[in-house]
């Protein structure tokens, strides 16, 4: 078993960081994850939104595999559920693998937070348990998903990154097209006022 | 994005835009005045649990809540 745990500071705010999480999927660093669905949500008595997601991952096998072993059997799974509140300014993200249960478990859990000292910035402290199921090989298995736990979560920082810059810019492209209606409405009045 | 079962991206894509907007403009504001988003959830959640159970996906322990059950019942 190993546990993996990191720090990452987000220098944007955390209701932007959490409104990007929430839309996370699809980006760019993660080309894997080919369906995120909700199978549940509800805000729970003291106000926080509880959500239950599924992710669908395709990890991109050969088609001769794939048609050896049928499309379907390529994809895995993850479940995933997040807490936000927006009182307290929490996000905390826990998921788990569904596929393969049998040969290795990955959990991991994300806590997004205003950070302490700087308000205007976001933390993201992320943790991942691995195990991984059978004994002799068991530690270089772990070390190897360490790794690429590791690199992913550089992958999840940028998508993260990724997706906020993509908001700000449909938020930018919307106020300059309704500024441009209104010159338009409001020349139009001048002129007929005239 | 996709979802997993094919028929239900389009309910899926519908319902998201409704949820992602109410999110960032209302909840996030503190601003709970209910999930304006019920119906569209209903529908695309039909969908999913049947392209859920035909595809075998291993979800156990997930209980399948509806937007009526267990939920804080703020008024909308």
């Amino acid at each position: 078993m190993k546990i993996w745990t990191s720090e990452h500071v987000f220098d944007h705010p955390w209701e932007t960081v959490t409104t990007a999480a929430m839309q996370k999927y699809p980006n760019p660093m993660n080309p894997s994850v080919i369906g995120v669905d909700v199978l549940d949500r509800h805000i729970d008595p003291s106000g926080k939104l509880h959500s239950h997601r599924l992710l669908s991952t395709e990890w991109g096998m050969p088609s001769i595999v794939k048609s050896l072993i049928g499309a379907c059997r390529t994809k895995t799974y993850v479940q995933e559920h997040s807490v936000v509140d927006p009182m307290k300014k929490t996000m905390e993200l826990k998921s788990s693998n569904i596929s393969f249960t049998n040969l290795v478990s990955v959990d991991e859990r994300l806590i997004y937070k205003p950070h302490p000292q700087e308000p205007e910035k976001t933390i993201l402290t992320q943790e991942a348990i691995i195990s991984v199921k059978g004994i002799s090989v068991s530690s270089y298995l772990e070390g190897l998903m360490e790794n690429t736990i590791s690199s992913n979560a550089n992958k999840g920082r940028e998508a993260l990154e990724w997706v906020i810059s993509k908001l700000n810019a449909e938020i930018e492209e919307f106020t300059a097209s309704a500024r441009g209606s209104m010159r338009t409405s409001m020349a139009a009045a001048a002129f007929v006022e005239k | 994005m996709n979802s997993v079962g094919e028929a239900c991206t389009e309910l899926k894509r519908e319902y998201d835009q409704c949820f992602n907007r109410w999110f960032a403009e209302k909840f996030l504001k503190g601003e709970n005045a209910g999930d304006p988003c019920v119906q569209l959830f209903k529908r695309y959640q039909l969908c999913v649990q049947k392209a859920i159970k035909e595809k075998d996906i291993p979800i156990e322990g997930l209980e399948f809540m509806g937007p009526s059950k267990g939920k804080a019942e703020n008024s909308s």
